[in-house]
């Protein structure tokens, strides 16, 4: 018998129990649909996260931090000898904070490749304010020309010493009418240094800046960032070295971010700055921790959906030995006309394989629907604007509805075998 | 033509044996007619189903056209079957949810008869039966009579050297099935195709060439009526 033909009078078959057919291979559509949308958002999920990470860091840069001690984040396990040591903060009594200092810089920028040692200035101004006006608190960070942002006026090439960027929010809450108006305005930010114990004096210092750019409210998940004030790497240091100066902390930062030439191995760098006894990361480090993230969420959502596809596959194998022995006749018949086992046997499968079609095709249908209904509710929830985080690649679309056909026919297996084994004698007694 | 020579068909094992076909031994000239008569039980059936290479009997050999299907390989025996016999039964087994065109299309597309050519020949074996205009009515929408005629036209479709009738009218009124035998016979007569009819109704077997007389397995009486 030809394959067409085993095709169609299966497909006939299928049809001719249609309530039964349509009820099988709901159960696959259930793990088709959950495969489907997990591997969706997945995908999304990737495709968003290397978007923010690629907006937000700069592959050639290295984040450098101290190595910590263990039992700081960890708790401790035991009590710890004290021992003097000027280049640490101490944050609890469980353990040192440790710092990089000036030596760490140095001896991170004589590495082969290294551009720029900055270091991560941790600032926290006052508040900013135009003059005379009111005052809002604020949090800063360093402005980076490697990281492109939205402006809405003025832009990166005007950012130098005494320039700063702010965003959408703080130019209205500073009375500026038009992002426009605001770039080439003055405004100053606050910072204090520690009272001064004997006088009582407050050392409050206020620095003044010009507005070289207005940028877009980045939203929370678009960026991560908050600072409403991005100023030039000279300020910040010029307010870190007045707010930590006399102190513990003065010369000594969190965390140093590395530039590194261009034509330079940025892993490679990193790895070198690593052995030197530093925690590194690159970009692309960062961006692995958040895929992996992603992907063992895709791998649980993808789970639940073969947990339906083996439920559904006890399912098919039910169906297909029903229909085996409500068509006894029919097989004892075609086998007295001559028809051979593997083409019963085949009839069978192909059957089985039409269910998981079905099924995974309308799986598939309901996901992309749902999906795409979805979408947009869920960007607007986020707030992650234009993005999608349900993104539907066709490719893995046709995957699963192969795979799914590929797991029907192998539960068609056995109700198949059964078929084909019948004797015609006995099927063709049967009344 | 069919040569039986001394088949013996036992069924179970050890003690519980019972032997259904005792030395049976006779021959069918091409394009006869021959009645197998007998009661239930008897063994009819069994040697309709050895003759037609359904059932292996264990000894004796079934020749037909020279060669004995009995060492044939399942594969051969069901192309053998495919493109030389027929089959009608008691119970008609059409399907019922198919279209009479479709019942009819079964034989052929096991024969792997291609697609061009299969139209013609079911239009032609629907209109032998005269049911060419139920040809795209459900099977289960025919009365018996028509049902056992759908059986017969997938019968005949493929032009079978040999057609085996399992109580063809069994299942029919005397009117009916007087109809389907017309039908039988006038095929046989014209294309001389050899006819094996099962059967218990006398009346049924004196219009045949030959009648075979079972009883309890073994061959009672053989008699040449014409």
């Amino acid at each position: 018998m030809k394959i067409a033909d085993i095709i169609i009078r299966s497909g006939r078959s299928i049809k001719q129990a249609k309530a039964r057919t349509i009820l099988t291979s709901l159960a696959i559509g259930v793990g088709a649909f959950t495969i489907v949308l997990s591997l969706a958002v997945g995908a999304g999920g990737r495709m968003y996260a290397s978007d923010m990470i690629s907006r937000n860091t700069d592959p050639s840069e290295i984040y450098v931090q101290p190595k910590q001690d263990t039992d700081l984040l960890f708790g401790q396990s035991k009590p710890k000898k004290y021992v003097e040591t000027t280049a640490a903060t101490s944050f609890s009594s469980a353990g040192t904070m440790k710092t990089l200092s000036q030596t760490d810089m140095d001896k991170i920028a004589v590495i082969d490749g290294v551009n720029l040692v900055t270091p991560y200035y941790m600032l926290t101004p006052k508040y900013v304010t135009r003059e005379g006006g009111d005052k809002y608190a604020v949090t800063t960070e360093v402005f980076r020309s490697s990281i492109t942002q939205d402006y809405l006026a003025g832009g990166a090439n005007n950012i130098k010493a005494g320039v700063v960027v702010i965003d959408e929010d703080y130019m209205t809450a500073l009375g500026f009418s038009s992002a426009s108006a605001a770039v080439g305005q003055k405004i100053q930010i606050a910072i204090d240094r520690g009272d001064n114990v004997l006088t009582g004096q407050k050392n409050t210092k206020l620095f003044d800046y010009e507005i070289g750019g207005v940028i877009k409210v980045a939203s929370l998940l678009t960026s991560g960032k908050t600072a409403g004030v991005q100023i030039y790497r000279d300020d910040a240091k010029a307010m870190a070295e007045y707010s930590t100066y006399g102190t513990a902390q003065e010369g000594h930062y969190m965390a140093v971010i590395v530039s590194t030439k261009k034509g330079y191995d940025t892993k490679k760098i990193s790895e070198e700055i690593a052995s030197a006894g530093y925690n590194a990361k690159t970009a692309e480090d960062l961006m692995s921790v958040i895929f992996q993230f992603v992907n063992v969420l895709q791998a649980i959502l993808v789970g639940f959906g073969i947990l339906a596809v083996l439920t559904s596959v006890f399912g098919i194998i039910n169906t297909q030995y029903i229909s085996v022995l409500e068509r006894t006749q029919q097989i004892g018949l075609m086998k007295a006309l001559g028809m051979r086992r593997k083409d019963i046997g085949r009839l069978f499968k192909i059957e089985a394989a039409w269910i998981g079609l079905l099924g995974s095709v309308i799986g598939c249908v309901l996901a992309v629907v749902a999906g795409t209904i979805a979408n947009p509710y869920i960007s607007d929830l986020l707030g992650i604007g234009n993005m999608y985080l349900i993104v539907f690649q066709p490719l893995s679309i046709v995957a699963v509805v192969l795979g799914l056909v590929v797991v029907s026919v192998a539960s068609g297996i056995l109700p198949a075998r059964k078929a084909a084994r019948l004797d015609p004698i006995e099927a063709l007694r049967t009344e | 033509m069919i040569e039986v020579k001394s088949v013996t068909k036992t069924y179970g094992k050890k003690q519980n044996t019972f032997v259904a076909l005792k030395n049976i031994n006779f021959t069918v000239p091409t394009g006869a007619s021959v009645a197998i008569l007998g009661k239930s039980g008897s063994g009819k059936s069994t040697l309709m189903h050895a003759m037609s290479g359904l059932d292996r009997p264990e000894v004796g050999e079934i020749i037909i056209d020279g060669r004995n299907i009995l060492e044939l390989s399942q594969k051969e025996v069901d192309k053998f079957r495919s493109h030389k016999m027929s089959f009608i039964f008691q119970s008609f087994f059409v399907q019922a949810k198919e279209s009479c065109y479709d019942n009819v299309s079964l034989p052929l597309e096991i024969a792997n008869i291609p697609f061009r050519r299969r139209n013609k020949m079911i239009e032609d074996a629907l209109t032998a039966v005269e049911l060419i205009d139920k040809k795209k009515s459900r099977a289960r929408d025919l009365s018996g009579g028509q049902k056992q005629r759908l059986a017969v036209a997938r019968a005949i479709v493929n032009s079978p050297k040999i057609l085996f009738a399992d109580e063809p009218t069994g299942n029919l009124d005397s009117a009916t099935g007087g109809v389907v035998e017309d039908l039988l016979f006038n095929y046989n007569k014209k294309n001389g195709v050899t006819l094996i009819i099962v059967t218990h109704d006398p009346d049924l077997a004196r219009r045949c060439d030959m009648q075979i007389n079972i009883k309890d397995g073994e061959i009672e009486s053989i008699r040449n009526t014409k």
